[in-house]
């Protein structure tokens, strides 16, 4: 008998009994979508952490903090825990800040291509140049040197290497700042309100402490997710802001940074930790700090694929039942295929054959039924709780995923047929022709 | 014309020690090509183990089957399917159809078994289903079939694949006696017309007396073994029609 004709006798075979295999194949059909839908959320899910990842820093790129800070930190976050005064330096300095010979000493690290303090530009408002419409600025964050991404839908990542002042606006900027779409508020300029720390304390009126600088709009950004929201500002402004506001104050308290960052070859990231640990600075990857995030989905969803895992494990029994009542109903059929001169293994053949083909029509099903309700879902997601990320897709398929998956089910299928088709194959023929 | 069975002190024991049961005891049985062979004796009597042994479906405990003078105990299990599938046709009482399938899927099989190519192979079973007259039926579903089409349908399954020894168990044993009749008619042209060998088990004295040749078993031996004389053979066929014609008036009353 020829494996073609195998497979398709098997086939015909199974939809002898219509509603016996329907079940099976529904039961089976619970599992594999359960784990395909799951897969399909987990690639969405990390397809997206991914993207922010990449928009928040690329390879090599390190964020930096003092081993105190972020003693300090984790300190503020256990509140049940207390710890025991450290007494600062004379001149009151905390020594949460990264001090110059730290930098110093950080530079001279082997595959250490660039660090910069950063400091935190605080301006007031934003204006279109010449307009007196005032939005507040609740977040302006610096791009770093190096290798980091921003996900925009206009222009392209502020310069961080140039000394022209540059600003990545967000979309709600653009709509507030009065430009008709992200196209045309590229190449405008925006001015920044910066109050002047000495000045403000002396100041009547708020204007009166009130500096300005101009920017250059060169993107807009696309949503995110992720703690790097908030308008980008190139090293040049973010430097231009902060000199803004500490103008007057002494030149070593200008120096105050909690943070620094960090471009390395990203192949010697592991060892620049561990250098950088010695020098009393915690380097911490994107990655790292997405870490957290992703291990919660996964776990999650490894919990929802135990489940479907167990509905798999519950179809193969059902899987073995079926055939099983199969082998015993065609008892005298598999007598009169070996009388005829089939072979055992043919036999067993031919029984696998269903079994896998429960599996894979369980699977088929699973992966038709779990793409509508993706396909539906993302929909739904996209005009209710994702409406403002449009280039985030809840769930996912991956064709590779969803046929791996296939394979797996089918050869599970396959394990199970293995007892029914073994007895199958067993059968005395001339037993199984007098059977009735 | 050659041997085509040669059976050398066949003896088949069925479990061990005390519970051990000789079922055949030392058969030496020799099947010329073209002969029509009535395997007759009663139910336990071991007809069925010798025909099953015959036909390579089960293995002697001793003694020896040459095949067109091939020893068969020596041949593999792969050998073994070969030479059943061309070698050899089956009818059963039970018919063993799949009820599901059409005619022609069911007579297909042992072509699917075989190997044989998709178009070939329903060309051959076309072929098959005419000699039984049954062609018009050929995608009807088996279940559809009367008791008799159906016996017909499983001839056209044992001569598919052309073989040279047809077995059939008791194949009127189902039916009627007119529809019976109709069988043993096909059955005996086959054997008469292409030169089939036919082995036929049964109990049934009149259909033994068919063939040209009568095996007589008892208690695992075989008590006689004799030629069938003309005019018995003549008698078997006249009271077989005399039966079948009173079956088919009793019909024409019932159906009045």
């Amino acid at each position: 008998m020829k494996l073609l004709d195998i497979i398709s006798s098997a086939n015909s075979n199974l939809f002898r009994n219509k509603t016996r295999t329907f079940l099976t194949i529904l039961a089976v059909f619970i599992g594999s979508f359960t784990i395909i839908l799951n897969s399909a959320i987990n690639s969405g899910v990390n397809d997206f952490i991914d993207r922010q990842v990449e928009s928040a820093g690329g390879d090599g790129y390190l964020e930096i903090m003092t081993t105190e800070a972020v003693d300090t930190f984790s300190s503020m976050m256990n509140t049940s825990e207390v710890q025991e005064y450290k007494e600062k330096s004379s001149n009151g300095q905390n020594s949460s800040y990264i001090t110059d010979e730290q930098i110093e000493k950080a530079s001279k690290i082997p595959g250490v291509e660039s660090i910069d303090l950063i400091y935190f530009a605080t301006p007031e408002y934003v204006t279109k140049k010449g307009s007196d419409k005032k939005y507040a600025v609740t977040s302006l964050n610096l791009m770093p040197r190096g290798n980091v991404n921003l996900d925009v839908t206009a222009g392209r990542k502020p310069d961080s290497t140039s000394s022209e002042p540059e600003v990545a606006l967000t979309e709600a900027y653009v709509k507030a700042l009065g430009y008709n779409s992200d196209e045309e508020a590229i190449g405008e300029t925006v001015t920044f309100a910066v109050p002047n720390t000495i000045a403000c304390y002396t100041a009547v009126k708020r204007e009166d402490c009130l500096k300005f600088v101009d920017a250059k709009v060169v993107a807009v950004q696309a949503p995110g997710v992720m703690a790097t929201g908030g308008m980008r500002a190139n090293l040049a402004l973010n430097d231009a802001i902060y000199q803004l506001s500490t103008e007057g104050m002494p030149e070593e308290t200008k120096r105050h940074a909690f943070q620094a960052t960090a471009q390395v070859e990203p192949n010697k990231v592991d060892e620049i930790k561990e250098e950088l640990k010695k020098i009393g600075l915690i380097a911490m990857t994107i990655d790292d700090e997405v870490g957290m995030i992703r291990t919660f989905f996964d776990a999650i969803l490894v919990v929802f694929s135990i489940f479907g895992a167990i509905a798999l494990i519950a179809a193969s029994i059902g899987i073995i039942n079926t055939l099983f009542m199969s082998v015993q109903e065609r008892t005298r059929e598999i007598g009169l295929m070996k009388a005829m001169g089939l072979s055992n293994a043919k036999i067993f053949l031919s029984f696998s054959c269903e079994a896998i083909l429960l599996g894979f029509w369980g699977s088929v099903f699973g992966i038709a039924v779990s793409m509508a309700i993706g396909l539906i879902g993302n929909e739904v997601a996209h005009q209710t709780f994702l409406a403002d990320f449009p280039t985030f897709d809840l769930v996912k398929f991956n064709p590779l995923n969803m046929l791996i998956i296939t394979l797996i089910i089918m050869f599970i299928a396959f394990l199970a047929g293995t007892l029914p088709a073994r007895r199958a194959a067993k059968k005395n023929p001339i037993d199984a022709l007098r059977y009735e | 014309m050659g041997k085509v069975i040669e059976a050398k002190n066949l003896t088949k024991i069925y479990g061990k020690k005390s519970a051990a049961f000789t079922a055949l005891d030392g058969i030496n049985l020799d099947i010329n090509e073209g002969e029509s062979v009535a395997i007759v004796g009663k139910s336990g009597s071991g007809k069925s183990t010798l025909m099953h042994l015959l036909a390579l479906l089960d293995t002697p405990t001793k003694g020896t089957i040459e095949i067109d003078g091939q020893n068969a105990t020596k041949l593999s299990k792969r050998q073994l399917n070969k030479l059943r599938n061309s070698r050899f046709g089956f009818v059963f009482q039970q018919f063993f159809m799949n009820a599901n399938d059409t005619v022609l899927e069911n007579v297909i099989l042992p072509l699917k078994i075989a190997g044989v190519s998709r178009f070939k192979r329903k060309k051959m079973a076309l072929e098959a289903l005419k000699i039984v007259d049954l062609e018009s039926k050929a995608k009807n579903k088996s279940t559809d079939l009367s008791g008799g089409q159906k016996q017909r349908v499983c001839i056209a399954r044992a001569i598919v694949n052309n073989p040279k020894i047809i077995f059939a168990d008791e194949p009127t044993g189902n039916l009627d006696s007119a529809t019976g009749d109709k069988i043993t008619d096909l059955l005996f042209a086959l054997n008469e017309k292409r030169g089939v060998t036919l082995i036929i088990v049964t109990h049934d004295e009149d259909l033994a007396k068919l063939c040209k040749r009568i095996v007589r078993i008892s208690d695992g031996k075989i008590i006689s073994d004799s030629a069938v004389r003309k005019d018995a053979q003549a008698k078997a066929s006249e009271r077989r029609e005399k039966e079948a014609a009173r079956v088919k008036r009793a019909n024409e009353k019932e159906a009045k």
